[in-house]
């Protein structure tokens, strides 16, 4: 046996899987060389060294770990085949709320903003609907370029007016009891009737194209 | 059990397996593990977390590299249970699983942690601070002097290639046969027995740079 053919089977040999033959072939080569002799030794020492290194010790909290994973991975298990579609679903609702989360404070606040907003104009509109009661004066002049003096009312009467997007009069009707007259809108300025403004209304709603019923009640004043 | 595999040269290799499948106690843990009752899986622990972890921490060379491999393991068995064939024995499943993490674990931390800069002068070859089994027989000379072998073995362990590292740790250290190796290794008989002598000689020749006590009596 040649040195090349001992090196072959010296792990064999060290193990000490070698039939009986081919293990005396080996003794015999060592005895006569010194090189292999000494190679052989040292490669028994160095599995003997690792065999004899003392065994790792897991540390304590590693029980405590896996433990945990057994224990999810059992309940996996008792869920079903519902539990894979249960995870998937689980791991989008997190990735969801993970990038929702940066975002829902400005959103949070934007809300907030719109519903005190809304709420303190909400008594604005409601102003803008209700019925409002005004004693105004109706003036009246019996001839062009005479002073307004105050107009007497016998009885009550309600002045229906019609008016377009831009506040204007497009039509009006008196009515007086039982009586009711249609006026035209040219008979206003004709016949010196001036229709008092309503700068409080206006001053917080824009005018709109619908009828607006007016009423005038008999005051009486002292001349 | 033989398996018979074509390599991509076309050559056929014998790889011979460790068991025929799977033994009966074997068995009963997987249907266990299968059907998810608490107690397989407390055995599975209580089997595998030491020899994993004492492989695991013989490749790695560190305690919590050695951790996180074996947590892997497990999950991975936990979750691959289901659709495990049975061609092999459980336990060489599992190791087969236990070498890959450990591969993938290192390859990783070369890829990922190569430039960067650790917070202290440098990474240890070996962690010495884990816990290990004494013999409490030992003089104190000698548990000094078992103390000093350890390390040197280790740092020379750290140094040789990894595939001829795994080889001989299954070998030498957990103790395992030709086939089982090679089954969990997936390469033949022969490859087997050239790792591990290639193996045992890169570690030698480093012990003897390190001139290691034992081996320089021998050198004498």
């Amino acid at each position: 046996m040649n040195c090349w053919t001992a090196k072959r089977r010296s792990t064999n040999f060290i193990d000490g899987t070698l039939r009986e033959r081919e293990r005396a072939r080996i003794v015999r080569h060592l005895n006569e060389c010194r090189t292999c002799s000494n190679d052989f030794e040292q490669m028994r020492l160095v599995r003997s060294t690792l065999q004899e290194l003392p065994v790792a010790k897991p540390p304590a909290n590693l029980r405590a770990a896996l433990q945990v994973v057994a224990s999810r991975e059992r309940q996996a298990i008792a869920d079903g085949a519902w539990s894979r579609v249960r995870r998937i679903w689980n791991r989008w609702l997190f990735r969801l709320d993970d990038a929702m989360r940066p975002i829902t404070l400005p959103a949070t606040g934007g809300l907030a903003s719109s519903i005190i907003l809304f709420g303190a104009l909400s008594f604005t509109i409601g102003t803008t609907t209700r019925v409002s009661n005004y004693e105004v004066p109706i003036m009246y002049a019996d001839h062009w370029g005479a002073n307004l003096v105050p107009f007497q009312l016998r009885s009550s009467v309600v002045l229906t007016l019609n008016l377009d997007g831009k506040g204007r009069i497009t039509e009006y009707g008196i009515r007086d009891g039982s009586a009711f007259f249609v006026g035209d809108t040219a008979r206003l300025q004709y016949n010196n009737i001036a229709v008092p403004d309503f700068p409080s209304v206006l001053a917080v709603a824009q005018p709109i194209s619908r009828g607006i019923s007016i009423s005038f009640t008999p005051i009486v004043y002292r001349q | 059990m033989a398996h018979s595999l074509s390599g991509n040269s076309g050559s056929l290799s014998i790889l011979a397996g460790a068991q025929n499948g799977i033994s009966e106690e074997e068995a009963r843990i997987l249907r266990g593990l299968r059907a998810g009752i608490e107690g397989a899986y407390q055995e599975l622990i209580d089997r595998y977390e030491q020899p994993i972890f004492n492989m695991a921490y013989r490749l790695l060379g560190n305690q919590t590299d050695a951790c996180d491999v074996v947590q892997e393991v497990f999950l991975k068995v936990f979750r691959s249970v289901h659709s495990f064939r049975e061609q092999s024995s459980l336990r060489t499943w599992i190791y087969r699983i236990a070498v890959n993490e450990a591969h993938n674990h290192r390859r990783w931390f070369a890829r990922h942690c190569r430039r960067e800069v650790p917070l202290e002068k440098h990474r240890p070859d070996y962690d010495y601070s884990i816990e290990l089994a004494q013999d409490p027989g030992r003089s104190p000379y000698h548990q000094a002097l078992d103390s000093e072998t350890r390390m040197m073995v280790e740092r020379a362990l750290s140094k040789i290639n990894p595939l001829f590292r795994t080889a001989v740790v299954l070998r030498d250290i957990q103790n395992m046969s030709y086939e089982e190796i090679a089954d969990i290794l997936q390469i033949s008989l022969g490859t087997v027995k050239s790792r591990i002598l290639r193996g045992r000689e890169a570690l030698r020749r480093e012990l003897n740079q390190q001139a290691i006590p034992g081996l320089a009596e021998v050198l004498a």
